[in-house]
């Protein structure tokens, strides 16, 4: 007999999976009935994923009343790190499924089951602790996630999907690769391979094949759309149909750092030595270069794929800053604005998608002062983006700051470079929400407003979108709601490092601290 | 009984954000409604911080929000005799300028989201006073540069607006950057951002690395509108003009300064130096500058200018307690100014140029009066309230030895008065130069009144506020200052500012008086006006988005878009579906993506039941 919150634990991964078949199975189901069922299997998780956060956080329950069987043999389970994850995705998916809801598109119903498919798998990678079975959830989201950007996608959608799914497949074959190499090193028999497990037997391993941090790193990173895999990320986010893009950027990437945290930082050292070198310069080529290319954009959802891709640098870094420092207070930023970032770059797909419905484009040369007839829409876009730029009071400040603040005894100039993104982002950001919603209107849309007169954001775009900024100024005005979940993993995860990057076998030393 | 008085200092801070969210999610459409409530809690907040001042008792109180490792982040409150006087100071004015509001936005269809954007500020710029720690610190400091951005745009559908608050934001944010590195170096070098625990490690610290001054600097320069970031400033007057008193006069630009005496114990001497030198050049630059400005807001905005050097030099000369004493007075009067200024414009039916108005002495008398009254305190009249301060600080230069410093304040103190004198002699003296203000009347109570509290009592009454008025125990930081003023003539400041009223002011009147319609500088030396109103910090920043950044910026794109994106995985991506294809005799790479697609199914179930099977 399962716990009670291993069952809602297993209800909240399975009611959109079940929803999603039976909407697969019932193409021809009418309208009234698929879309009630359909919100059924995005709210359930909603409602569960931050309950079980709390119950998660409450000193009284023990880790293990969260296990249960799940199913083809990879066990349910949380931990420190998913639980925060596992809320947002749900918060996320509750979101990006009342978008799909208020879409007119063709096949509705394989739509709508298509995308409760790839929000139970993204539910999933982070509700088990099987290593091979977190690798099954992934592709399990990824698959719709390629279909669904194929058929309902917007313009360029061929030849994007065709370039994520490639380079997706490669990133997720490496990985595949390092994960199976470790948890053969690591002694542990498939079945039993938890990420727990494989860091236990890593740490006692006597040899770990060269190149196993590697794989994992860029593999995964390539997933999570570290410099230069990133290419794949612009054009996919920005083609797939919204509430792919919102969840896809939002939560499924995530697991790409998931995993190179739990795994790669924990027990492969991937900190130390030429890894380490190579693995800090590709993170700050996210924040300056990607940061950089964002400047130079041009469209409204090319923008904030960019800034998606940017805004991953951050969070590598505090996670790099975590293994050679040996203090966990990077790892706890980078999870925090795991979390965070994933809350408000859904917000700003969703509302971008809002002002094309309006607009007609994403051009930002013909936008312009969509303020005027639209203040709700602008007041949340502004919000969401104030939220992405990290100003307090939204959770992706916490992240942010956490990260530069653990970067304090690295060089200067390494400071310098990563906070950085605190200049350039505003610069984008906002010369974007000024060509969108400032200024007078443009020509292209007060024709388009006179052709056919369209009025402020709906109601449950509205509702989905406060849903999403609501949740990133809970954070951000109670942190402690994610540290606390946080904090003793990070200090585990912390530690094992530390252990791993002195491993005999492992002949680099940990990255000199430049100062 | 500080934990009694901490809820004091809870009322204070969340009063004004519960207004905020209650009118930014209810009163939208009821602008009326949100204009009374913004304005009933600044006056509520008024009261508390004067009961507070009374009090004259220190307030701490701390809870940690969250951990990082091993860091802890926290939030608090450090209420000494600065934070008191800052509180009151700060309340007392913003009360009145919401009064103002009330009267001055009557005709706005967006009244609701002002207000909501005052009380945000409020809320915001309160945190910076009373916060214990430096990342709170920061916290309010960007929410300060949120809430200025947000009303800067008030007139979103204006191009200058929208440019003038991105602007705003993101120079505040150059400034900010340096900021936040200056706080982990603080962590760093400390092992603390607690405001008590840092003043005792730098006490028995033998010197003070000049990075973490400077650093913290920066975040100085851009909310204080100091050289090299003070570009933003003259451009924020696009928004309404109570918030050009309110944030862009009275309190905000002076929470840099406030900020700088919280933490001048991590100053290092180097630091000191720099801030009061280019604190006295700045105060001098942009005192002529405003002779080259027609918009009376604008010519304010540089006026502003020159007081915050005039405030950062006194920082630098290591006395932040003349500082904040001219912080304060400078608050009255110039909140004074700008509403006068504000009337003046509501009254001219929104003329804004100087050059088109005139004669309005005897067409709206209380705001002429209260108007010039501030004036003649920004221009250090003798016992006036601007007299007090600013000739503290340049007594303070001159006992210092530090003669430069002096004489460049010397000039300041002559621009003050010579654009104090051209704006009395445009707007309200000799004839009226528009159909505007030929037309102009006098406004409301709501807005003369304020004028009135502002003007007179307490720009006039200045120096017996500061010597008497307030009770015992706020008058710490203010009190050695007083001691320090040499009263009697021979004194150098004071010599310097009767030369100065009588050659700038008086000079001013007649010299414009001559020319009618126009500038009188311009029409004398066009060349010297050109060199005043050009904005070289402007071009230079120009040069730079648009030579250095944009181009770097392409460069990296189009790297990015012919290596990585070209070269590496269109190569790697055309090759691998190139030789599936052939292996299968289908070609993918023309598209036949449902094959593709089912190729990472069947791939997928394949590699799954391989790892299950095993």
């Amino acid at each position: 007999m399962d716990t009670f919150p291993a069952t809602l634990l297993a209800l909240a991964i399975t009611a959109p999976i079940f929803v999603g078949l039976i909407l697969l199975a019932g193409r021809d189901l009418p309208r009234s009935f698929s879309s009630g069922f359909a919100f059924g299997g995005f709210a359930i998780p909603a409602v569960l994923g931050p309950w079980l956060l709390v119950l998660w956080s409450d000193p009284n329950t023990a880790p293990q009343q969260f296990q249960s069987e799940g199913f083809w043999g990879f066990g349910f389970a949380l931990n420190g790190l998913s639980a925060p994850l596992l809320a947002m995705t749900s918060l996320v998916g509750l979101a990006a499924g009342i978008k799909a809801l208020t879409q007119e598109v063709e096949g509705r119903n394989t739509y709508l089951g298509l995308i409760l498919f790839m929000l139970g798998g993204t539910l999933g990678v982070f509700g088990t602790n099987h290593l091979v079975g977190v690798y099954f959830f992934h592709e399990f989201a990824l698959i719709p996630t390629f279909i669904l950007t194929l058929f309902w996608g917007g313009e360029g959608r061929r030849p994007a999907a065709m370039q994520m799914a490639i380079t997706l497949t490669a990133g997720a074959m490496a990985s595949l690769a390092g994960i199976l190499i470790a948890i053969d090193a690591s002694g542990v028999e498939y079945g039993a391979a938890t990420f727990e497990s494989v860091a236990l037997g890593l740490q006692n391993a006597k040899h770990i094949p060269a190149a196993t941090g590697a794989l994992v790193l860029f593999g995964l990173g390539t997933l999570a759309s570290l410099f230069p895999f990133h290419s794949w990320a612009p054009p996919g986010y920005s083609s797939a149909p919204t509430p792919v893009s919102m969840i896809h950027a939002g939560a499924l990437k995530k697991f790409g750092l998931y995993g190179i945290i739990l795994l790669g930082l924990s027990s492969l050292d991937i900190t130390g030595g030429t890894l380490g070198t190579w693995f800090l310069w590709f993170a700050l080529a996210n924040v300056v270069l990607v940061g950089l290319i964002c400047l130079t954009q041009r469209d409204l959802k090319q923008l904030l794929s960019w800034s998606s891709v940017a805004h991953m640098g951050p969070i590598f870094l505090g996670i790099w800053v975590c293994g050679v420092s040996g203090k966990a207070d990077g790892l706890d930023a980078a999870a925090f604005l795991m979390v965070a970032h994933g809350l408000s770059c859904a917000a700003l797909f969703l509302l971008a998608n809002a002002v094309r419905a309006r607009a007609g484009t994403y051009r930002l040369d013909e936008l312009g002062g969509l303020a005027a007839r639209t203040p709700i829409l602008a007041a949340l876009f502004i919000a969401a983006t104030m939220a992405s730029i990290g100003l307090p009071g939204f959770g992706n400040f916490w992240g942010e700051v956490g990260v530069f603040l653990a970067l304090r005894d690295q060089s200067l100039w390494l400071q310098a470079l990563v906070a950085s993104t605190v200049v350039i982002s505003a610069v984008y950001s906002l010369r974007a929400v000024a060509s969108t919603f400032f200024g007078p209107a443009s020509e292209a849309l007060e024709k388009r407003f006179a052709a056919a007169p369209f009025g402020d954001l709906g109601g449950a775009e509205r509702f989905a979108a406060c849903v999403l900024l609501g949740a990133s100024m809970t954070i951000g005005f109670v942190p402690s709601l994610i540290t606390k979940s946080v904090n003793p993993v990070a200090a585990d995860i912390t530690t094992t490092s530390q252990h791993n990057a002195k491993a005999p076998t492992q002949a680099a030393p940990a990255a000199p601290a430049q100062r | 009984m500080p934990s009694d008085l901490s809820s004091l200092v809870h009322w204070i801070l969340f009063l004004p954000l519960g207004a905020a969210a209650i009118s930014a999610l209810f009163l939208r459409r009821e602008g009326g409604l949100a204009a009374w409530l913004s304005t009933g809690t600044a006056f509520a907040i008024a009261g508390l911080s004067l009961l507070l001042l009374g009090k004259g008792v220190d307030v701490t109180w701390h809870i940690e929000l969250a951990k990082f490792g091993g860091v802890s982040l926290g939030f608090g409150y450090l209420i000494d005799a600065n934070a008191r006087l800052m509180l009151f100071v700060v309340s007392f004015v913003a009360a009145w300028i919401h009064l103002f509001s009330v009267g001055y936005m009557k005709e706005d269809s967006a009244r609701g989201r002002f207000f909501a954007g005052l009380s945000i500020f409020m809320f915001s710029i309160l945190g910076i006073v009373v916060a214990d720690n430096l990342l709170m610190t920061f916290i309010f400091w960007e929410l300060v540069g949120f809430s200025s951005y947000m009303l800067i745009a008030h007139y979103f559908d204006k191009d200058y607006a929208a440019a003038a608050s991105k602007k705003a934001f993101i120079v505040n944010r150059v400034g900010d950057l340096g900021f936040i590195l200056g706080i982990a170096m603080c962590l760093s070098l400390y092992g603390t951002l607690d405001f008590v625990a840092l003043k005792d490690h730098a006490a028995a610290a033998k010197t003070l690395p000049i990075a973490i001054g400077a650093l913290l600097m920066c975040g100085f320069l851009g909310k204080s509108a100091q050289f090299p970031l003070h570009v933003w400033l003259t451009d924020a007057m696009a928004g309404p003009t109570p918030v050009s008193a309110l944030i862009h006069a009275a309190t905000m630009v002076a929470a840099g300064v406030y900020f700088m005496a919280r933490v001048s114990f991590l100053l290092a001497p180097e630091v000191l130096q720099f801030i009061a030198i280019s604190g006295a050049g700045m105060a001098a630059l942009a005192g002529l500058c405003a002779l080259a400005q027609t918009d009376i807001k604008k010519s304010l905005a540089y006026s502003t200018l020159a007081h915050l050097g005039i405030m950062g030099c006194a920082i630098g000369l290591g006395r932040p307690d003349l500082a904040l004493m001219h912080m304060a007075m400078h608050a009255f009067f110039k909140a004074t100014l700008f509403l006068g200024a504000g009337s003046v414009i509501h009254g001219c039916h929104h003329e804004q140029d100087m050059l088109k108005m005139g004669g309005l002495l005897k067409k709206m008398p209380l705001t002429a009066v209260t108007f010039i009254a501030a004036t003649l305190s920004n221009c250090a009249v003798p016992f006036l309230a601007g007299w007090y301060s600013k000739d503290a600080i340049i007594e303070a230069a001159y006992h210092g030895g530090h003669f430069a410093i002096f004489a460049f304040l010397a000039l300041a103190a002559l621009a003050t008065c010579l654009y104090s004198g051209r704006m009395i002699r445009l707007v309200f003296l000799g004839e009226a130069n528009s159909e505007e203000a030929s037309h102009a009347h006098e406004s409301p109570w709501t807005m003369t009144l304020p004028l009135v509290v502002l003007g007179l009592v307490y720009s006039v009454a200045g120096g017996f506020l500061a010597s008497t008025l307030l009770p015992a125990g706020s008058l710490q930081p203010i009190k050695p200052a007083l001691d320090a003023i040499v009263f009697h003539l021979a004194a150098p400041s004071t010599i310097v500012g009767l030369i100065s009223l009588v050659v700038g002011f008086f000079g001013a009147l007649k010299f414009y008086g001559s020319v009618r319609g126009a500038d009188a500088l311009q029409v004398v030396s066009p060349r010297t006006y050109h060199l005043l109103e050009h904005r070289w910090m402007d071009g230079v920043y120009r040069w730079v988005v648009d030579s250095v950044q944009r181009r770097l910026a392409e460069f990296v794109a189009f790297l990015d878009l012919l290596i990585i994106n070209g070269v590496a995985v269109r190569w790697i991506g055309g090759g691998v579906p190139a030789v599936l294809g052939y292996l299968t005799g289908r070609s993918f790479h023309r598209g036949q993506m449902r094959a593709y697609a089912l190729w990472i199914v069947v791939g997928t179930l394949f590699l799954a039941w391989f790892l299950i099977a095993r």
